[in-house]
């Protein structure tokens, strides 16, 4: 590392990553959430839980909020946006739920990515937010800084509370199972994206040229020799498994790609700290976004008739 | 009412016999206060073990509370080490000769408090046994440390200054040590001769000693400023409400000068009692500490002030939820507690015949330092509990495993102190004798220039004026 | 080797290059992140695990045998372990999706409180045996030789279809009996009776996704219904674009109440009246024509004027008028009861006030469509209803059962304490239970029968609600327990013992649904080519569609009379004893994953709590997590309460799902309340079902506080731009009838 590179590179260095990163992208994995289709069923947090080897915690860590759910359904009273137009009564929540399907936004501008002391947590050129279970100390600082509280941390070693025999065999081992002390969250399905990926160059579908791929208002240098994937080639276990369809995931970076012509039609661009949308009233929105994480993960607001 | 910093008269052999008195024959209750801490020091050691083989669960920390009393106590600790670099590399710089009799226990602390803080990010570590690779080693694979993570700079900060400031105590004391070579027999006298690396006072080596000691004090001041912004960036590099505070540097170090201070009163007020130094740790020099901690402690209250007002004035409204929190919420009784502690208790500071009262200081340095490890807590927990996300909205009340460690912590500063005190002298001797000299003198030389001026027209005939 | 000789040279060629590859292949590591690109990489090499140890699963196709519903499901399965249950997207009924309670199906076939022996009470306790004394003891009881009586015997079940529904049938008639109680908590039975008779078909078709409004009274359509997902699927296409509009009119909030667009509390047991007022301002405000309706009908609609329905349901004016005006524009409409709303003893004129004004608004036939006839009716499901219970208790009272075979259903637990059914199944001489769980019912057995999980066994099964498929269901592994047998397999094994004509062939249930696939008419094959490829053909697909024949529904108006709202002073309150998707109706209590789950309205987890409105909480004097006795005639339960504004303020909801007794499981343990043991013995007056959401109760303070373990730190967003709304205009206005893109 010599002195000249990083005095060369480093006024460029943030920028450079808000506009999502420094090196060539293989894919920018992303997910457009439509908030007018969840229902809040669940069947995501759970689909999470086999496929992830999620532990289960028990009753008393619960309470003392030690729970390990990634892809987690929060539920909100109150509506701010709708009581300005609607006479709501007040004594009653008449205008239902706002259901929040939330897992990690997988930002590109993570802020969890420079705390972690050992680069534990780091960008992968799928545009994800990589946990390294093996490289992580604990020192949880990422947990910390980060503003969706999506990184769970393993207080305890749950292997034989959690899955008590026979009920280990249900263990993906796709993934390992996580010990005490270690920091995990939402991969995007990391394991399917492999396999999607292998299968790929297995059977020779590969991106001849880099290119350079414009995302919005943020621009992408893409590898050469990046696999084609088809869209929903494969999909992630909430994405599969969620009833109403509300959860679209796929590569940004593919034109052709669902969740890159959701983004596009609401009007929503990567590398940005406020939208500047050409109809204001399209429903895309990202959660935080002026904290400038440039999150990959679009929300689709909530519709209600008043 | 005595009023000179030291008795000028007293005899250079009673400063070392006094001084290597207190290096022998401990009494009952040094062995008692050396069960106390060790007994503390086993709380920590068993909740440690516990908290390594079960994970960091008991520990009664959570989502979102991933940090607790591990990380406040650390910045405590680190804040204390401050102000043993404070009086001696500072002071000596400035030529505050009152220093010098109470500085060489300060430099202890420093570097005591520093091995004591260094324990706690490793501590909280989710998988201790891995600890080693924050640092840059050397590894076949390329793999190295985080350098834009805080927490590395701590480990790099905290490494240097640990490393300068036992340095540092142990080249000032090269004097002293030769004098306790000269005095001691046994084990204790193998010892000093190795330590005094062949300290025979000749004009060389003290001009050597001198150039040595300017230097190290000139490099340590900007290292320990620095040592505390880099943990202080360990919250205002965060992005967090609360933590993302422009002014945290200075008011760390503040906070750091500050707690430093009233530790060096607590253990002047014991070392005094204790070892009788009544020579030398005297009343006026305990007034002098007292203003400077008195001023330190108006510096913090009025960074405190510019917290809360860049916070209210500013537009994250986060922010101002996480200090109206403070000022209102489950955790304001310790945030109170922490400004009366930390902003008006320090008035009795102000007044005269309080600070001449030896029992009254006592305890209001230790109050001071409550005060100061509550505010340490306050900028750690408060943010955690009330960040961004509401659904991690939490309070949970740390268990007795964390309290256990922050118990035990005060038994390993306080262990490693009372072995020093029995190992090295406490005071610093060569310096006491320059103190007294220089201040002889300058009496010497203001009764000459007295009268000088009486009879203006004649030099005085000889060195000694004559009536 | 001759023929295609490799020389030592060639082999080592390949064994380099591949080799090689091998090595390439592991240099081929993603860049990570990069300071200077090209350069100087500052991260290590270190990779997630998941990044470099992909497998490979096998899939296969079964149904999902967690609620009646009956989706299609794909199980993956790796190195002969089943891992996960993924929707069959090839299935019509649940295209691919499957819900929380599907997902979490395979931690109850690896669950550690399986039974894994059979279980035999000896001396009063249940001690393991071997099959053959259990099968010994079977024969003896109601083998060919026994000496029972056939009406005296009786088998209890959930909802059964299929050839499990054939067997079972085949069963009752070699032992000469007809008592077969079919028993579901979550039920639409007085809903089918009113289909039954207003429309001529018991279970017809709902077209959510046609619908322009749904007006739903107590129906949970999205969570404890007859079919979630079916429902869910139809939902999500209901609300896109132009969007249709959900009004949920119930006491307590379910998952389909909090996805409405306007939620209406009414008074609990008002629905109906409602439901007759706003036929009222159809016919009267909106001139709806009335002409077809029968005088009587039009005499009962015209008694529920607008402040008459204010008056009893509590719900305000202006709301009514607004649905009512909904109602009247947008078409087409689907109202539908179900739930609470049936629940009630005058369920039954509820359901038929609410199918009066799909009636008027003319939905028979637009979106509510016959479901037709299953050509082969003996596999039609027989779905469980409480009236089951009910009459297995009566009879159990009259003394009139000697012996008891229970599958798939735990009476004991869902039995309200009136019906002492516990005691009553004890007095009977032989019970038999075919359980995979050692739950209530099984613990009071004489013999448990450890029967495969559904993912070891054989079947075939017919969706109550969308039954357009027979849905095959095959092993996705080998018996986890050599010793558990499948279901199918043992009544085979009965009838042979009875000695049943027909069945001797058979060597097992897999050898007979074999034989029942072949003997489907050839038409239906007519693109496989060979009976083999076929039979692949449907393994592959996991069902075999069914062309259903559809009847002409009638619309026969029905008057209907429903009381005035009679408040009761010693017991104030009515208690809503809540299933809901996840626990359902108590069964799942022993997934660890559905426990930990939260609840999707409360967000409390691994427990009971009583959930409540703030009027309520005030009048009571109550904070959240302060724990109230909920006493009815019938006993009394305590529960620590969560306040909120979805619930009428003479409501208390308790959901079901916790309350078990400490055999069941190591996750049910010592957890919760059970609320259907409080029920007071009101049944619908003319389907004789329990109606459980009749019930009265008092609540008192316990005075201690339980803090609730929930997910979120709070119920508010802060401020925050979390969920953000807009108004459907403004939807319609941006993404019209097109998609987005």
């Amino acid at each position: 590392m010599s002195l000249k590179n990083i005095l060369e590179n480093w006024s460029n260095y943030r920028r450079d990553r808000e506009a999502g990163g420094h090196h060539e992208y293989e894919h920018m994995w992303g997910m457009a959430i439509d908030l007018n289709k969840c229902i809040g069923c669940n069947a995501c947090a759970v689909a999470c839980y086999a496929e992830n080897n999620l532990a289960i915690v028990g009753k008393e860590k619960m309470t003392k909020k030690q729970g390990m759910h990634w892809m987690r359904i929060e539920r909100y009273w109150g509506e701010p946006d709708l009581d300005k137009l609607s006479q709501s009564s007040s004594q009653y929540q008449e205008h239902g739920a706002n259901f929040l399907p939330m897992m990690c936004q997988q930002c590109n501008a993570a802020t969890c990515e420079p705390v972690c002391p050992v680069a534990a947590t780091f960008h992968t050129p799928d545009g994800l937010n990589a946990q390294v279970y093996n490289r992580c100390i604990g020192s949880r600082y990422c947990s910390n800084n980060c503003p969706y509280r999506l990184r769970y941390f393993n207080f305890y070693s749950y292997y034989e509370s959690s899955w008590p025999a026979p009920l280990h065999l249900q263990l993906n081992p796709d993934l390992s199972v996580r010990d005490k002390g270690v920091m995990e969250k939402c991969t995007f399905c990391i394991q399917r994206i492999r396999v999607a990926k292998d299968k790929a160059r297995m059977e020779d579908r590969v991106e001849k040229e880099a290119a350079v791929i414009k995302v919005g208002d943020s621009t992408f240098r893409a590898a050469a020799g990046r696999g084609k994937l088809e869209d929903m080639e494969f999909q992630t276990a909430c994405q599969q498994t969620c009833p109403t369809g509300a959860i679209v995931f796929g590569d940004m970076l593919n034109p052709e790609s669902q969740v890159r012509k959701l983004w596009d039609g609401h009007q929503v661009s990567l590398g940005k700290t406020k939208q500047t949308k050409q109809n204001p009233e399209k429903r895309g929105y990202r959660v935080f976004e002026a904290l400038n994480t440039d999150p990959c993960v679009m929300y689709m607001e909530r519709v209600r008739e008043v | 009412m005595q009023t000179k910093d030291i008795n000028e008269q007293i005899k250079w052999a009673q400063i070392n016999k006094d001084v290597l008195r207190s290096m022998e024959n401990p009494r009952m209750a040094y062995w008692v206060a050396v069960g106390t801490c060790l007994a503390m020091l086993m709380c920590a050691v068993v909740a440690e073990i516990y908290q390594y083989q079960v994970g960091m669960g008991p520990a009664n920390l959570n989502w979102p509370q991933m940090w607790g009393l591990y990380i406040a106590t650390f910045i405590f600790w680190i804040g204390m080490s401050h102000s043993g670099t404070l009086l001696s590399a500072i002071l000596h710089i400035v030529h505050a000769d009152w220093r010098k009799p109470i500085y060489r226990f300060a430099e202890a602390m420093t570097t005591f408090s520093l091995m004591t803080a260094g324990l706690f990010p490793m501590i909280h570590l989710g998988r201790l046994w891995n600890m080693y690779w924050v640092l840059p080693y050397v590894s076949d694979r390329g793999i190295w440390p985080n350098f834009r993570s805080p927490l590395v700079w701590d480990a790099f900060a905290i490494f240097t200054y640990l490393t300068s400031s036992a340095m540092f105590l142990f080249i000032g004391m090269i004097p002293d040590l030769a004098i306790c070579r000269d005095n001691a027999k046994g084990w204790r006298k193998k010892l000093y001769t190795a330590l005094s690396l062949g300290w025979s006072g000749t004009d060389r080596q003290w001009r050597h000693f001198r150039k040595t000691y300017l230097l190290m004090a000139c490099f340590l001041i900007p290292l320990a400023v620095s040592v505390h912004s880099i943990v202080s960036s360990d919250f205002a590099m965060s992005i967090m409400p609360g933590w993302h505070v422009t002014s945290f540097p200075p008011y760390f170090v503040a906070g750091a000068l500050y707690s430093g201070c009233a530790a060096i009163i607590t253990l002047f007020i014991l070392l005094r009692y204790f070892f009788r130094f009544e020579e030398y740790m005297t009343i006026p020099i305990l007034e002098k500490t007292c203003k400077l901690t008195f001023v330190i402690a108006m510096a913090w209250s009025y960074l405190n002030l510019i917290e809360f007002a860049a916070t209210w004035y500013g537009h994250d409204t986060a922010a101002k939820e996480v200090l109206w929190d403070k000022f209102t919420g489950p955790y304001s009784p310790y945030f109170w507690a922490m400004l009366f502690f930390g902003s008006v208790l320090p008035f009795t500071l102000a007044f005269e015949k309080l600070r001449r009262h030896l029992p009254t200081m006592f305890v209001v340095s230790l109050l001071l330092n409550v005060g100061m490890w509550l505010e340490r807590w306050m900028i750690v927990s408060p943010t955690l509990s009330l960040s961004y996300h509401p659904i991690a909205w939490n309070v949970l009340w740390p268990s007795m495993v964390q309290w256990a460690i922050v118990f035990g912590s005060f038994g390993w500063f306080g262990l490693l102190f009372l072995v020093f005190v029995k190992v090295f002298p406490s005071v610093s001797m060569y310096e006491v004798k320059e103190m007294v000299y220089h201040r002889r003198r300058a009496h010497v030389e203001d009764q000459a220039k007295y009268f000088h001026r009486r009879l203006s027209d004649r030099q005085p005939a000889t060195d000694t004026p004559s009536p | 080797m001759s023929g295609n000789e490799i020389n030592r040279r060639d082999f080592l060629k390949v064994m380099g290059w591949s080799g090689a590859g091998v090595a390439l292949a592991g240099c081929d590591m993603p860049t990570t992140v990069t300071l200077e690109e090209g350069k100087e990489k500052v991260t290590s090499y270190v990779l997630p695990e998941e990044y470099v140890i992909p497998g490979v699963g096998v899939y296969y196709a079964s149904t999902c045998q967690q609620c009646p519903a009956g989706c299609g499901i794909h199980g993956r399965v790796r190195e002969g372990r089943f891992l996960k249950v993924e929707g069959n997207p090839d299935a019509p009924l649940n295209h691919g999706k499957v819900c929380q309670m599907g997902q979490a199906g395979v931690q109850g076939h690896y669950n550690p409180d399986r039974i894994t022996k059979p279980l035999i009470r000896k001396g009063g306790a249940l001690v393991e045996a071997s099959w053959d004394e259990a099968m010994d003891l079977i024969k003896q009881n109601v083998g060919a030789e026994s000496t029972l009586k056939g009406e005296r015997f009786a088998w209890v079940t959930g909802t059964v279809s299929g050839h499990q529904a054939v067997l079972l049938q085949s069963h009752l008639d070699a032992m000469g009996s007809t008592n077969h109680f079919a028993h579901e908590i979550v039920n639409n039975a007085v809903s089918q009776a009113v289909n039954r008779e207003m429309l001529g078909e018991a279970q017809p078709a709902y077209r959510i996704d046609e619908a322009r409004l749904i007006v739903s009274f107590g129906a949970d359509l999205l969570g404890a219904s007859q079919s979630p997902v079916h429902f869910t699927t139809q939902y999500a296409k209901f609300r896109e674009a132009p969007r249709g509009v959900l009004v949920q009119v119930e006491s307590k909030m379910t998952l389909t109440g909090a996805n409405a667009d306007l939620w209406l509390a009414v008074r609990p047991g008002t629905e109906g009246v409602l439901a007759l007022g706003l036929a009222n301002a159809l016919l009267v405000k909106h001139k709806r024509d009335a002409a077809d309706l029968p005088a009587d009908v039009r005499d009962v609609i015209a008694k529920y004027d607008h402040d008459t329905v204010q008056r009893i349901t509590g719900v305000a004016g202006d709301r009514i008028v607004k649905v009512a005006a909904w109602l009247n524009s947008q078409s087409p409409s689907l109202v539908l009861a179900g739930g609470s709303a049936e629940g009630q003893a005058h369920g039954y004129d509820t359901a038929a006030a609410v199918m009066l004004l799909n009636i008027i608004l003319g939905n028979i036939g637009r979106t509510i469509v016959s479901s037709g006839d299953l050509p082969f009716a003996q596999m039609e499901a027989k779905s469980g209803n409480t009236a089951g219970l009910l009459a297995l208790a009566d009879t159990l009272d009259k003394g009139g059962l000697d012996a008891v075979f229970v599958y798939n259903t735990n009476p004991v637990y869902t039995a309200p304490s009136h019906l002492n059914l516990a005691e009553k199944l004890s007095a009977v001489p032989f019970k038999v239970v075919f359980a995979q769980f050692p739950d209530e019912t099984a613990m009071r057995a004489d013999v448990v029968l450890p029967i495969h999980s559904p993912y070891e066994d054989w079947g075939t099964h017919v969706a109550g609600y969308y039954g357009n498929q027979i849905s095959i269901q095959q092993p996705l592994m080998e018996p986890l327990n050599p010793t558990t047998r499948g279901f199918g397999d043992l009544l085979l094994g009965m009838l042979k013992m009875r000695g049943v004509a027909g069945y001797a062939d058979f060597e097992d249930y897999y050898g007979y649904i074999r034989q029942a696939v072949a003997a489907l008419p050839a038409e239906m094959k007519a693109d496989a080519g060979s009976e083999d490829k076929y039979w692949q053909q449907v393994l592959q697909r996991g069902l075999i569609p069914v062309q259903r024949k559809p009847r002409s529904l009638t619309a026969k108006a029905i008057a209907v009379s429903l009381p005035d709202y009679a408040q009761d002073s010693e017991y104030p309150y009515h208690l809503v004893p809540s299933p809901r998707l996840g626990m359902w109706d108590g069964r799942y209590a022993n997934i660890p994953w559905l426990q930990e789950a939260p609840d999707q309205i409360s967000k409390v987890v691994w427990d009971s709590w009583a959930e409540m409105h703030p009027l309520t909480a005030q009048k009571l004097g109550v904070m959240e997590g302060d724990v109230i006795k909920i006493t009815s005639d019938q006993g009394a339960i305590e529960a620590a309460v969560y306040i909120y504004k979805g619930i009428h303020p003479d409501a208390i909801a308790v959901p079901l799902g916790q309350g078990h007794e400490k055999e069941f499981s190591r996750y049910a343990k010592d957890r919760g309340v059970n609320p259907l043991k409080i029920l007071s013995p009101v049944r619908e007056a003319k389907t004789g079902e329990l109606a459980l959401y009749g019930t009265r109760v008092k609540l008192a303070k316990a005075g201690r506080n339980e803090a609730l373990v929930k997910l979120g730190g709070t119920d508010q967003q802060m401020g925050r731009k979390l969920v953000a709304t807009v108004t459907a205009d403004v939807f319609r206005r941006t993404e019209g009838g097109q998609d987005v893109a």
